[in-house]
């Protein structure tokens, strides 16, 4: 049977490390615009995708990100730097993309609904919203409140695969590397569901009335991941 | 992105109790005895561990179904991913610890997992849902059991040493990941609406099952400890039956099925 006390005494570091990151996954599910099935229809503002996706997207592209810089470097700091711009870019890059269809292919104005004028640029948002829907569009709120959202993400994911590379084992790199890397992934879709449970599956970004519920999310973030880091350093540590 | 239904439980056919019996027990039973007949007779029996990933795939869709009913304001989809995160880290964490009792203490955490988060979705993020407890535990265990038993079908053992080796540090845990989360997501996804009938979801179920069943027959070509050829064809037998019934079904709900033809050519329309 594995010490239990002993690895836990070993990585307790890593097992709060682990629970931070989950918490700032979490959070930053918050920020990104997520649209769901009506922003696919451009009724609605955001991404059309649900959050679970876009997380699974943004998270996975910093975890291959930080994985790269952690097979050059020990630094914590350009890990977690390159997991969240890893992410940033990949979101950034969903967004543009999106934005380009909704003008020039369903041609749409990006505009929000929540908002009569935008927070950042000081546009006039109401005159552009087509009747009958909530805003369409990736407006400039909502571009910079999902890239804030992708660097706190990566960041959370790089976190969580730096914690469980360090933790304490004596199996081979390369399984640690397999191994750590599907951890951070259950890890990350389970923080990445409960903040969509919390928002009810679409959000436009900080400006949005719902942010405001994000302490919530958090919470049961932390006692979750608090769960899945005891389990995850467990086995990694046991071995 | 409304997960539709009738904004309360799903009822009718098979009660849940006979689904988490038929979900637990087979994918346990079916766990460990793809494991010892495996070692004791042959690498032809790897493949009984993919019929326990059948077994807890119909019970995860049948719980899907019965809490996506109450409308999750999110996706279908994003449960049956939560499922396998849950179960993921629950059944590696299992089999790294357990030894011989790793699939029974991979299923004891992953539901102790699930219940907590059932518990914090309804008491801290207010979901309202009267059966989240009960089914989140039932999902995360039916993600550790479907990982479990595919884990067996690709190796032929729950051993972590040789699930590490062929499974994880290859990959193709990624892939468990995918295709289980198909069967427990896609299911109530495919077939929800005012017309959602509990068999015509669960044939689904079973059919991505095999789905999954045949990925791990593949799989298995590589592996030393489990043989392809009989998840493969047994894959393909229940595909095909379930299939079969799947569109039966659908045309027995359906109001009329009727031949439109092809579209028109240009000459015809003028």
């Amino acid at each position: 049977m594995i010490d239990i006390a002993g690895i836990l005494a070993e990585n307790i570091i890593y097992i709060v490390m682990i629970t931070l990151g989950g918490m700032l996954i979490s959070w930053s599910v918050h920020f990104v615009p997520v649209g769901g099935a009506p922003a696919a229809m451009a009724q609605a503002t955001g991404i059309g995708t649900g959050t679970v996706q876009l997380a699974a997207g943004a998270g996975l592209t910093g975890l291959v990100t930080a994985g790269a810089v952690m097979n050059v470097s020990d630094s914590v700091a350009l890990v977690v730097a390159s997991g969240a711009v890893g992410a940033m870019i990949m979101i950034a890059v969903t967004m543009i993309i999106g934005t380009w269809v909704y003008v020039y292919g369903v041609g749409v104005p990006p505009a929000s609904a929540k908002v009569d004028y935008d927070p950042i640029t000081k546009d006039r948002q109401d005159l552009y919203v087509s009747q009958g829907t909530e805003g369409h569009g990736l407006p400039t709120v909502s571009y910079v409140s999902g890239v804030i959202g992708g660097a706190l993400g990566g960041i959370g994911g790089a976190i969580i695969y730096y914690s469980l590379m360090s933790t304490s084992t004596t199996l081979a790199h390369s399984d640690l590397i397999s191994l750590a890397s599907i951890f951070a992934v259950g890890i990350f879709f389970v923080n990445a569901v409960i903040p969509s449970y919390n928002i009810g599956g679409t959000i436009e970004g900080f400006h949005d009335p719902k942010f405001k519920k994000w302490p919530k999310a958090v919470v049961a973030s932390f006692v979750a991941t608090v769960m899945c880091a005891f389990v995850g350093v467990m086995a990694i540590g046991g071995l | 992105m409304s997960a539709g239904g009738a904004g309360g439980e799903a009822t009718g056919g098979i009660p849940q109790n006979n689904l988490i019996a038929v979900g637990a027990a087979g994918g346990l039973i079916a766990a460990y005895a793809g494991h010892f007949l495996t070692q004791g007779i042959g690498p032809a029996f790897a493949f009984i561990g993919a019929l326990g990933a059948i077994c807890a795939i119909v019970w995860g869709a049948a719980a899907v179904r019965r809490v996506a009913s109450y409308g999750l304001g999110t996706g279908v989809p994003s449960i049956g991913m939560m499922a396998l995160g849950m179960g993921v880290v629950a059944s590696l964490f299992g089999l790294a610890v357990g030894g011989i009792a790793g699939p029974i203490v991979a299923f004891v955490a992953a539901a102790i997992i699930g219940l907590v988060i059932g518990v914090l979705a309804n008491k801290v993020l207010g979901m309202g849902i009267p059966i989240m407890e009960q089914s989140m535990t039932e999902i995360a265990g039916a993600g550790a059991l479907t990982i479990i038993g595919l884990s067996v079908a690709m190796t032929g053992t729950f051993m972590f040493d040789a699930v590490l080796e062929t499974v994880v540090a290859t990959g193709y845990i990624a892939v468990i990941f995918i295709a289980g989360g198909m069967g427990i997501l896609h299911p109530f996804n495919a077939n929800l609406g005012p017309d959602e009938q509990q068999d015509r979801t669960l044939t689904t179920a079973v059919e991505k099952g095999a789905i999954a069943m045949i990925i791990a027959g593949i799989v298995a070509t590589v592996a030393t400890g489990a043989s392809a050829i009989p998840s493969i064809v047994i894959g393909i037998v229940i595909w095909y039956v379930a299939f079969r019934k799947y569109v039966e079904f659908v045309n027995r709900d359906a109001y009329k099925v009727i031949g439109t033809g092809l579209l028109p050519t240009e000459e015809e329309l003028e």
